[in-house]
């Protein structure tokens, strides 16, 4: 175990790493740097080359990284070009705000999902199940945004209520807090009970098959018994991969849900650093992103080594 | 079985196999109709897609516009039905770029093994480490607004799965009797590979298409909304939904009917991608 976590980790360090170069590299492929965007039209050679400087642009690229990472690994993401803040407060606290409708999403689509998975495999075939099967392709085929946007115009007519405009974090006021996430998280764990449903239906039709099951009906012992004992503790294993894969979903679709509705979250803000070519926000943003996302990874990994005995000799 | 639904020599006949999968079908008829409308659409919108007409702007849909008008006083009708071409046509372009990368990658990388598949699987694993749609607002947003950039981030976001998909077939084929038989015989690497390998994992990567595009198309329109697709005034949906973001309250039908584009070519898409995906399963 000890040793496959050290091989695991190391190889999650490397991806990161090359995923930083990578990173550095993009924002860096276009002409128009934050210098030509400060200056404009006005400015001569001497004013841009000593803002060139005060942003380190005159170095060579691969100093400008060695610089950067560097300071990356003492903890400091350098300071925002655009708003003269520090990167890390800044990225952190959104990433509070991301956080926090990933999660609320995770637990809505699970509550959800789970259980119209398994009443569907219980009535495999049966009108239940067609029903259910027809919400799951729904929502799996509607676009994210277009359900928020739909359910913005429902709530708005239906109860002539729309949601405030200005994000208040759940530690002032959770009644407010609630009251601007609850659309955001609705369109979002629509999508992702969807896509948990199905893929639990899957598993739990397929396990009802195996062979185990059916000698366990033939020797008697109650079906509720056989639902609990054997089948959802082998489905258990595929639920808990799925639930990492769902939060990675959830981290990228919740770019485009915190645009629309205006929440300061990683994402908004990464869109934000990208138009006004502010580069230490944008490589900070990217990089939380990916090691958010491998983190998830790398638990979910643990998580069912931990449930399944047999792949912990592996 | 009945026998009645079966054919002189046991197999099921046509229509018992259609009955037996009435999603495939309905997708398949539905591709085949906004296919037909991506091709033709004067055939389908009598008015102009681009026509501005101010006094009309805004208006609820009627007869006269169907799905309304938009703030200058286009049809958005006929925009939609004149978007099904771009929309389509640029995810079908991409995510065909995509699996031709992807795939040809995958095939060299699990055919061959080696230093070769150790830097190809380190690059894809990269690439992996960022959810899709983040990796299409970067690339869309650092290069700028603009379709070929669209179509270059579009066809990299899903380059990975084609190339593990290319790559795990390719390394099971790798394995068979017939490709050490092969290789007795004496063809070249580059032969089996072009002849057998890559013949047995086409199919495999064709399907993968299928299950993607639904995704391809929602990532675009994704990209559209947040104006970093196809720039206006050409109908796209996704732009067509950008357009319609700021009305939202007041001329709802600027973005239910796009968005309804969008979900019901989705919905067919999936229904034949999962019906493909059945039928390669049970072999």
């Amino acid at each position: 175990m000890a040793s496959y976590l050290a091989k695991r980790l190391g190889a999650s360090i490397l991806t990161a790493f090359l995923a930083s170069i990578l990173v550095f590299m993009l924002v860096r492929l276009v002409p128009g740097d934050v210098v030509a965007q400060m200056m404009g039209q006005a400015g001569g050679a001497e004013a841009e080359a000593s803002l060139r400087a005060f942003f380190g642009l005159d170095q060579p690229i691969y100093m400008q990284y060695l610089i950067w990472i560097g300071n990356v690994l003492q903890g400091d993401l350098g300071t925002s070009w655009a708003r003269g803040l520090p990167v890390s407060d800044m990225v952190g606290k959104a990433f509070m705000v991301t956080l926090e409708i990933g999660i609320v999403t995770l637990v809505v689509a699970t509550l959800v999902g789970v259980p119209l998975g398994v009443i569907a495999a219980i009535y495999e075939g049966r009108p239940l199940d067609t029903i259910i099967q027809g919400f799951n392709l729904l929502g799996l085929a509607a676009p994210v945004f277009w359900v928020g946007l739909m359910l913005l115009v429902g709530v708005s007519s239906a109860l002539s209520w729309s949601p405030p405009l200005r994000f208040v974090p759940p530690t002032r006021s959770l009644a407010d807090n609630i009251a601007i996430l609850v659309l955001p998280v609705a369109s979002l764990a629509l999508l992702q009970a969807a896509a948990y449903s199905q893929f639990v239906r899957q598993n739990v039709v397929s396990a009802m098959h195996q062979e185990y099951v059916r000698t366990a009906i033939a020797k008697g012992v109650p079906v509720r018994l056989i639902f609990f004992k054997h089948i959802l503790r082998n489905v258990l294993v595929p639920i808990v991969t799925f639930m990492g894969l769902i939060l990675i979903q959830i981290l990228g679709g919740v770019v485009i849900i915190e645009s629309l509705f205006a929440l300061p979250g990683l994402g908004r803000l990464l869109l934000n650093a990208i138009e006004t070519r502010d580069y230490p926000v944008v490589q900070g943003a990217l990089l939380l992103v990916v090691v958010a996302a491998m983190v998830v990874n790398l638990v979910v990994d643990l998580a069912y080594r931990l449930i399944d005995p047999r792949l912990r000799t592996a | 079985m009945k026998a009645m639904t079966m054919t002189r020599n046991g197999r099921p006949s046509t229509l018992a196999r259609i009955a037996r999968e009435p999603g495939l079908v309905l997708g398949t008829i539905l591709i085949v109709f906004l296919a037909l409308v991506a091709l033709f659409p004067g055939l389908f919108a009598s008015q102009s897609p681009n026509a501005i007409s101010v006094p009309d702007a805004l208006q609820p849909p009627s007869a006269a516009h169907w799905f309304g008008t938009d703030d200058v006083g286009r049809d958005l009708y006929a925009r939609v039905v004149y978007g099904a071409r771009v929309t389509l046509s640029i995810c079908a372009g991409s995510l065909l770029l995509s699996a031709l990368m992807g795939g040809l990658l995958g095939l060299i990388s699990g055919f061959f093994g080696g230093w070769v598949d150790q830097v190809l699987g380190r690059l894809i694993d990269v690439m992996l480490s960022f959810p899709p749609i983040i990796l299409g607002v970067i690339i869309t947003g650092v290069l700028g607004p603009a379709t070929h950039n669209l179509i270059l981030a579009l066809s990299i976001v899903y380059l990975p799965v084609f190339f593990r998909i290319a790559r795990a077939g390719a390394m099971s084929e790798t394995g068979q009797t017939y490709v050490e038989a092969a290789r007795s015989i004496g063809l070249s690497e580059g032969a089996i590979l072009r002849r057998h390998v890559t013949r047995n994992v086409t199919p495999l990567i064709l399907t993968q298409y299928m299950i993607l595009f639904p995704l391809i198309l929602q990532i675009q329109a994704a990209l559209g909304f947040l104006g970093l697709g196809v720039q206006p005034p050409t109908p796209d949906w996704g732009a067509i939904l950008e357009g319609g973001k700021d009305y939202i309250l007041f001329a709802p039908w600027m973005s239910i009917f796009p968005g309804a584009a969008v979900l019901v070519t989705a919905l067919a898409l999936m229904l034949v991608g999962r019906g493909l995906q059945r039928r390669i399963d049970r072999r």
